[in-house]
């Protein structure tokens, strides 16, 4: 009785697992190779690599694996991105670390017929990559900035620690700092921009010499960039430092052990997982030929694209410091059942 | 020169900003410092023989690497780890100066294939994922002080002290600087020309190795990118300081206060909210500025 019980669970397995594999979104095993290319190496990326591990098992691509340029050079990016192209790979997840410079690339992998998507950053219009799908950094940088004067209530002067200044995302960042300072009416000054803090040493000489001279003048500190985050919370920690106001971005230990600690107020989350793992679901079905993206799709213009998906960002706070990555899981699932109604045309 | 250029600076300071002489700010100058002090020996002792050195920042990055490897992945303690961190920077700098004298090939060249060398090994190893989980001693290092003073500054100090006690006192000493200044005569009077190139170069590496550590306890982890931006500073300030690169003359005490120069210069670039998009043009330009200033003084000392 047993064993045929178990015979009959072994011939159920296969048809359970297509159910399975159906509930996902994959209808059948692809035979197309997905690349996905930050623009150097960042720890930023890094979910990326369990992104393009569950989207393989996930939709049944036969592969998608992560790829780091040695350093954040364009010419580098473009080595790399030629011979994976060589090597068979037919669909390209790219985080443009040049915005223009990449579209020379990517116009040579459609005229490949492989299919590019711009990740986590957009490629500059005029552009061949099939849409971007990523972080609106101007509405983080708003949100982010508004969540700090809120912590500061309401008045007070803050500093902002940006990213590299090559990455025109850190324009678009300053302008959204600007404009949640100027909302306040004068309540709220910004003392400086402090920029090229997105590597260790940089943001700890750069970050640490701005509080020792003017701690006393800064009552909140907004970083847009990853590292200046991490340094920043740090760098209050070790002073002891609770009144001024940190808002990062990002999700790091440090970080959010800041904000457990009330070193920090909070942080503005981004959703590398959901860009890598949505993208590589894209890029396969696109790859495949089975979808083409909608002329007339509802995408978001920005001052980079036309074509632009927003892949969610939230605060996190003490309130929701315990239940992020959920909220995370289920925008990022959310983008993926109701992207191929509302952004392709399939088969 | 440089004390004066460095107390107009200090002046300056204070009256731009009243909190550059609080003891906080003080400790982050100190900070500083610390890294780029030895990081422009590392490359001074090269320049000393006639030599450059363009491996020092990736050499520093693998000792980096290599240290938190060590201590976070193989449970290493810090001592041994910190060891063989020396190590690693001594015989990448002996590497250096044994292919420099054995092939005879400028160590220009040499190093510039080394630190692809060397940057490589990093990335292989690391995947450019940094080592996070130090020892909390080790990192408690990095941001202790007494006062103002950080523990940071102790191992630059001494390693001040010693080098200029080595160039001063010693025979291999005052032969680096022999070479530097007439490689064929220190031969003729029988210096060992090659071997104290190799020596000079390992030191360099030592010196390196030792900037990585210390860089690895003040940012408290095991970036990849350490020593990435460290090529201009170690070239700037030991010429700052009036090192010739032809060789044969440096000092130790002028490189140290062309590196407080350099601090100053950085401190002040966000003391002065400079626009963001010029500050690397000035500090560029602020750099040129002392080294031609050096070279002017220089150039009246000789004249008189």
């Amino acid at each position: 009785m047993k064993r045929s019980a178990g015979r009959a669970l072994l011939r159920a397995l296969p048809a359970l697992a297509a159910v399975v594999a159906l509930s996902v979104g994959a209808a059948e095993a692809s035979n197309n190779k997905i690349a996905l290319i930050p623009g150097g190496p960042h720890p930023y990326f890094a979910p990326w690599e369990q992104a393009a591990a569950d989207a393989k098992k996930d939709f049944n691509i036969a592969a998608v694996d992560f790829k780091v340029p040695t350093e954040w050079k364009l010419n580098l990016q473009t080595e790399l991105i030629e011979s994976l192209l060589t090597q068979g790979y037919n669909g390209f997840g790219i985080f443009p670390g040049d915005a223009v410079g990449i579209n020379t690339t990517i116009e040579e992998l459609a005229s490949n017929n492989a299919p590019a998507l711009a990740l986590a950053g957009c490629a500059q219009d005029p552009t061949k990559a099939a849409f971007c799908l990523g972080t609106d950094v101007y509405n983080s940088a708003y949100l982010g900035t508004k969540a700090l004067i809120k912590a500061m209530g309401g008045k007070g002067k803050i500093v902002h620690l940006a990213g590299l200044l090559v990455d025109p995302n850190t324009k678009l960042r300053m302008d959204a700092v600007e404009k949640a300072v100027k909302e306040t009416g004068g309540a709220v000054t910004l003392i400086q921009h402090i920029t090229d803090t997105d590597a260790q040493e940089a943001a700890d000489q750069k970050i640490n010499a701005l509080l020792g001279a003017q701690k006393d003048q800064i009552d909140g500190l907004i970083a847009t960039a990853y590292i200046p985050s991490v340094v920043a919370a740090k760098s209050l920690r070790n002073l002891g430092d609770k009144r001024i106001k940190l808002v990062g971005i990002d999700d790091d230990k440090i970080v959010l052990d800041a904000i457990k600690d009330g070193f920090a107020a909070g942080t503005m989350a981004q959703n590398p997982y959901g860009q890598g793992y949505i993208g590589a679901y894209v890029l396969d079905l696109l790859a495949s030929g089975i979808c083409k993206v909608r002329a007339d799709a509802p995408f978001i213009k920005t001052p980079q694209t036309a074509r632009f998906i927003d892949s969610g960002t939230l605060l996190i706070s003490t309130d929701n410091i315990g239940s992020y990555k959920d909220d995370l899981k289920k925008i990022t699932n959310d983008i993926r059942s109701s992207i191929k109604s509302k952004y392709l045309d399939c088969k | 020169m440089l004390a004066v250029a460095i107390a107009i600076g200090f002046v300056i300071l204070s009256l731009l900003s009243p909190a550059f002489l609080t003891e906080y700010n003080l400790y982050v100058m100190l900070r500083s410092f610390c890294v780029v002090l030895v990081v422009a020996f590392a490359q001074m002792l090269t320049l000393a023989v006639g030599q450059l050195n363009l491996a020092i920042g990736a050499l520093g990055g693998l000792v980096a690497i290599a240290v938190g490897g060590m201590m976070e992945k193989l449970g290493f303690p810090i001592s041994a780890a910190v060891g063989l961190g020396l190590l690693i920077g001594l015989g990448g700098g002996l590497a250096n100066g044994l292919l420099t004298v054995r092939t005879g090939i400028n160590g220009f060249i040499i190093t510039l294939a080394t630190a692809s060398v060397f940057t490589g090994i990093n990335l292989g190893v690391t995947e450019s994922i940094p080592f996070y989980n130090l020892p909390g001693p080790f990192v408690a290092f990095g941001v202790g002080r007494f006062f103002a003073v950080p523990y940071l500054l102790i191992p630059p100090v001494l390693a001040a002290l010693l080098l200029a006690l080595f160039l001063a006192r010693t025979a291999p000493g005052r032969y680096l600087l022999a070479v530097g200044g007439n490689a064929h005569a220190a031969e003729l009077s029988g210096i060992p020309r090659d071997r104290i190139i190799v020596l000079a170069h390992a030191l360099s590496g030592l010196l390196a190795a030792i900037g990585a550590i210390l860089a690895e306890a003040q940012l408290g982890s095991a970036q990849p990118t350490i020593g990435a931006d460290w090529l201009v500073m170690s070239f700037a300030a030991p010429i700052i300081g009036g090192a010739a690169l032809t060789g044969g003359h440096i000092s130790v005490a002028a490189t140290a206060l062309a590196v407080v120069l350099v601090v100053l210069i950085q401190n002040g670039m966000v003391l002065a909210k400079v626009d963001p998009y010029w500050v690397q043009f000035l500090l560029g330009a602020l750099i040129l500025a002392a080294v031609g200033l050096n070279r002017l003084r220089a150039v009246r000392v000789e004249a008189a």
